[in-house]
């Protein structure tokens, strides 16, 4: 009896294990089919100037060695390796798509143009086609060499309906017209219209054809957890589903000795394990599982870091200023809310926020004042413009400009309605922020109630446009896009970027234009103009910039001198940080010091103590700041 | 009027006065609440009496009283404590009074040159010390213990209310009407509740009559059980048997005869139901699911505290109250239960 069991649950086993894998195994092979470009029968004119960079600067190391293994954290898991379709947007994706290289990058100090898989390339004059050479020995982690049909795939593979990602079909269809193939490694990749700063958009990576054959509607669920071939330096090897995930160097990886990319990518390894709470990654550094933390925040650079390891010198403090384009944080207005439809309570609500107070009182005076909504953009900057300073004189002149009054509480009523609005916000460490805000803010005679959403009811309640004020950031673009998030053609509804329902006419006029126009000095003219309109408008109101980085490592990781690049910054991950593995523009410059190592080691197990290190490096410091 | 004790509840009253540590924690505990009820007075921002040019005011409750009525230069709340100091410097007779800790639990109090959360210091009246923001502790602790109290007790009243109600029809009536409810009680008990109130106040911000109503939504079922048996039991007695044959009507029978026979059992299990009604809520604010932040609440003082362990003041005063607390509530429990032991004292024989 006991035996007939045993069996029955081998069975099951076994029907689990292999019935599964055959299947899928069958699925992925069920066609040889390859997709392959039709050659163009035209040619590229002759006159083009095909263009290079060998002559910029590197920014890695001589000094660094290959070798170690650099232990990350990730807070959940990831939903899937897939870098399209459902719940591919999740903060692990930029792990995987940093080691799939485009044709071309930008330099990550001076932004000129450099090659990746590119090795030259050329303008078009109609300015909507560039050309690229590839080079030659790049391959996919597979062995397979890339060639230029693998671009054209690129546009087919994100066309299709069958990842499930609408957000990419469109792109691809509606920015880029098609890839044209002359020869293997000679391609062109062409532009729906001429556009301005045409390199952005028509840099597209290639996509591994002879991996994917030809997609069906079970691509979603097929492809969760397969490793796509790469063309970057490294590629995931192991994984253990909720638990960790290691990367690891190609051995002969074909990039290594291009000039951007020598001494750099050194380590061996990068694991990621998951740790759920940013109190135990803490833990978990201080223990030395985890090599390298974030300490931007200002209680962790000053209070939380006063502990032996740093004390002793067994781990370093860095500060990297840079000089990148700054998230416009702050407080977004909803026009369509009948309060602040009037432009003089919008004044009177910019004129009430204390930011100084909030940077000086809790972020221990060492964030900046972010003076409008596009900071770090170089020429197209409007450093002339100011932010509104906290002032109650201000505040009651445009109140009472409107007629409205100071009711009973101190509060201001007209009509009936109270100055008293909620802020939407998500992230528990901006709680201590807003709550001096609102003491704040009560003196100017303006009640802020404090909505603290989860992230996702946040998000959703913002993009239905449901929300008064919202406490909010924006990633940043290479190039301001004023369209999406202040055009009329995204107001009053729900699900685009103008949160704050901007409707402006003649705004719009100069949008277009700047939209429109591919001359850069009249888009630098325009996009000044557009900014000092915003700032008019004041349906935005800015708080706060961080200009530098700050990371605490341990002291066996070494850095090149400058320890970050212009365009470094600290996240809460690694990438674009001094520690950033992968990033193909910026990543992989630190190494592992064996031998500094094995001496700390010693040191710290005998009780040795070293000079603390902070390192403040202040190369990329903004002009305009103290 | 006089009210009259039936002489049972009378020993059961004196039972639980000679039982010393329930008592007191009884008597500290109605303190506490009669304390909390005028916190105002006590821990608080504004003055209790104002002496400025020969009148007299009384800032505590009522309007908010801008600077530029005590000549200062601004139209917002004034701030007593600095008013204080002026008063002192000018030394016109003017005065001011404040209350023992003259902070209320949302203002922050910064220092020059140091960042909260300060440690607790006499000398600035922050008796516990502040939080991450500058807002005093005790201040936060106290109003935070008034909410929860008021929370508790309201979840209380209203969870009983409906249990004992359909608990008594449930095992009065019996038949159909008793499974049908049984079937829907034990679907109902079985939709997770912890995560109901996440989804729910992920959605929108509660405010403490939707915090009430969720924990009422799922609190209810506990009492039923218990109603149902007893009720069951009481209605094969005779004295419910003598009532039927002199006619009494249904709801009269129920309120006013087997009711006041299970009265030991519901008054045994509220202190209990007080007790998880605090822990409930201090652990959804401490989850942040529970109150509209700022509300002084001590889930988030908890919260803080965890996050900031070397700042032992925090994590260590909202532990010590929580404690002392329950503590109190668990003692009173005990003491009422042993009073109201029906071995000691039957009804019906």
């Amino acid at each position: 009896m006991k035996n007939k069991y045993y069996i029955l649950i081998l069975l099951i086993f076994i029907m689990i294990f292999f019935g599964c894998d055959k299947k899928k195994v069958n699925k992925l092979n069920k066609s040889e089919y390859i997709f392959e470009a039709p050659i163009s029968t035209e040619k590229i004119p002759d006159d083009v100037v095909w263009l290079t960079n060998d002559t910029d600067p590197i920014f890695s190391s001589p000094d660094a060695k290959k070798g170690g293994i650099l232990r990350g954290y990730i807070i959940n898991f990831p939903n899937t390796f897939r870098t399209v379709g459902p719940d591919s947007n999740n903060s692990f994706r930029s792990y995987i798509l940093d080691n799939q290289l485009s044709l071309i990058n930008l330099h990550p100090n001076t932004e000129n143009i450099i090659p990746e898989l590119a090795t030259h390339w050329a303008f078009d004059k109609d300015k909507k086609t560039m050309y690229f050479k590839l080079n030659k020995s790049a391959k996919w982690s597979d062995g397979m060499p890339v060639t230029a049909h693998d671009f054209a795939y690129t546009l087919e593979f994100m066309r299709s309906k069958h990842i499930v990602a609408p957000w990419y079909n469109d792109f691809y269809t509606e920015y880029i017209d098609k890839v044209i193939v002359y020869d293997d490694y000679t391609l062109a990749v062409k532009a729906t219209r001429a556009m301005p700063d045409l390199h952005f958009f028509v840099g597209i990576s290639p996509t591994p054809r002879h991996y994917y054959s030809k997609l069906d509607e079970n691509f979603v669920k097929d492809y969760n957890w397969k490793i796509v071939p790469n063309t970057g330096p490294y590629n995931i090897t192991k994984f253990k589903k909720g638990e960790s995930v290691v990367f690891e160097r190609k051995k002969n990886w074909w990039g290594e000795n291009l000039r951007y990319n020598k001494n750099r990518f050194n380590v061996d390894k990068v694991i990621f394990t998951v740790i759920k709470d940013t109190n135990m990654i803490w833990e978990y550094f201080k223990k030395g599982k985890i090599d390298v933390f974030p300490l931007y925040d200002p209680e962790y650079w000053y209070k939380k870091s006063d502990i032996p390891i740093f004390q002793d010198g067994y781990a370093v403090k860095l500060c990297f200023f840079n000089d990148t384009r700054r998230s416009p944080q702050g407080f977004y207005l909803n026009q369509d809310k009948d309060i602040f439809k009037d432009q003089n309570v919008r004044y009177a609500f910019a004129y009430g926020m204390n930011v100084k107070k909030v940077i000086e009182k809790i972020l221990r005076n060492d964030y900046y004042r972010l003076e409008h909504a596009y900071v770090g953009y170089g020429k197209y900057s409007n450093n002339k413009i100011k932010a509104r300073r906290y002032d109650l004189d201000k505040v009651e002149y445009y109140m009472k400009k409107s007629g409205w009054k100071r009711g009973d509480d101190g509060i201001w009523v007209k009509n009936g309605l109270r100055f008293s609005v909620e802020v939407s916000y998500s992230l528990d460490s901006h709680t201590s922020r807003l709550v001096v805000f609102k003491e704040e803010a009560l003196k100017a005679g303006i009640e802020l109630k404090l909505d603290k959403l989860d992230g996702a009811a946040n998000y959703k309640k913002v993009m239905e446009k449901k929300h008064d004020v919202a406490y909010w950031g924006w990633s940043t673009n290479e190039r301001p896009s004023y369209w999406q998030v202040y055009h009329s053609d995204n107001a009053h509804k729900s699900q685009t970027n103008n949160i704050t329902n901007t409707d402006d006419p003649e705004l719009d006029k100069l949008i277009n234009k700047y939209r429109n126009s591919i001359s850069e000095k009249e888009r630098i003219e325009l996009s000044l103009i557009i900014q000092e309109k915003l700032h008019e408008i004041c349906a935005y109101v800015p708080t706060f910039m961080m200009p530098f980085g700050r990371q605490g490592y341990w002291r066996w990781w070494r850095l090149p001198e400058i320890p970050a690049t212009k365009n470094s910054e600290t996240s809460f991950y690694l990438d674009d940080s001094a520690f950033d593995p992968f990033g193909a523009n910026l990543g992989g410059r630190f190494w592992f010091d064996e031998k500094l190592y094995k001496d700390i080691i010693k040191k710290m197990k005998n009780g040795i103590k070293m000079d603390p290190v902070t390192i403040i490096d202040k190369t990329y410091k903004m002009d305009n700041i103290k | 009027m006089k009210i009259k004790f039936n002489p049972l509840t009378i020993k059961k009253i004196k039972r639980f006065k000679s039982i010393k540590r329930g008592f007191f924690s009884f008597i500290i505990f109605i303190l506490l609440i009669i304390f909390s009820c005028f916190a105002e007075l006590f821990i608080n921002s504004r003055a209790l009496i104002v002496y400025y040019n020969k009148k007299i005011y009384f800032p505590t409750y009522g309007k908010m009283i801008p600077g530029r009525n005590f000549g200062l230069a601004y139209d917002f709340e004034t701030n007593y404590r600095d008013l204080k100091n002026k008063f002192k410097e000018e030394n016109n007779g003017n005065w001011v009074m404040l209350p023992v800790v003259p902070y209320n639990a949302y203002e922050n109090d910064f220092k020059e040159g140091a960042y909260p959360p300060f440690p607790p210091s006499i000398k600035d009246k922050h008796y516990l010390g502040t939080d991450k923001s500058g807002r005093d502790i005790l201040a936060r602790l106290f109003y935070g213990f008034r909410i929860a109290i008021i929370f508790s007790f309201s979840l209380l009243l209203i969870n009983y209310f409906i249990g004992i109600s359909i608990g008594c029809i449930m095992g009065y009536f019996g038949g159909t009407f008793d499974i049908i409810f049984q079937r829907i009680i034990e679907i109902w008990s079985n939709i997770p509740f912890l995560y109901v109130v996440i989804i729910i106040s992920s959605i929108i911000e509660p405010n403490i009559f939707i915090l009430i109503l969720i924990m009422v939504f799922f609190g209810w079922i506990g009492m039923t059980w218990v109603m149902r048996t007893m009720t069951y039991k009481e209605k094969e007695r005779e004295y419910v048997l003598s009532a039927k044959s002199i006619g009494c009507s249904n709801v009269r029978i129920i309120f006013k005869h087997i009711l006041p026979n299970t009265i030991s059992i519901i008054v045994t299990y509220a202190p209990f139901s007080i007790s998880s009604g605090i822990v409930a809520l201090t652990s959804l604010d401490y989850l942040g699911f529970g109150l509209r932040i700022p509300t002084p609440s001590w889930g988030e003082l908890l919260q803080q505290g965890w996050s900031n362990l070397s700042d032992y003041w925090i994590a260590g005063s909202v532990i010590i109250a929580m404690i002392f607390v329950l503590t109190l509530v668990t003692f009173i429990g005990e003491a009422v239960r042993e009073a109201f032991d029906p071995k000691l004292h039957t009804i019906y024989e």
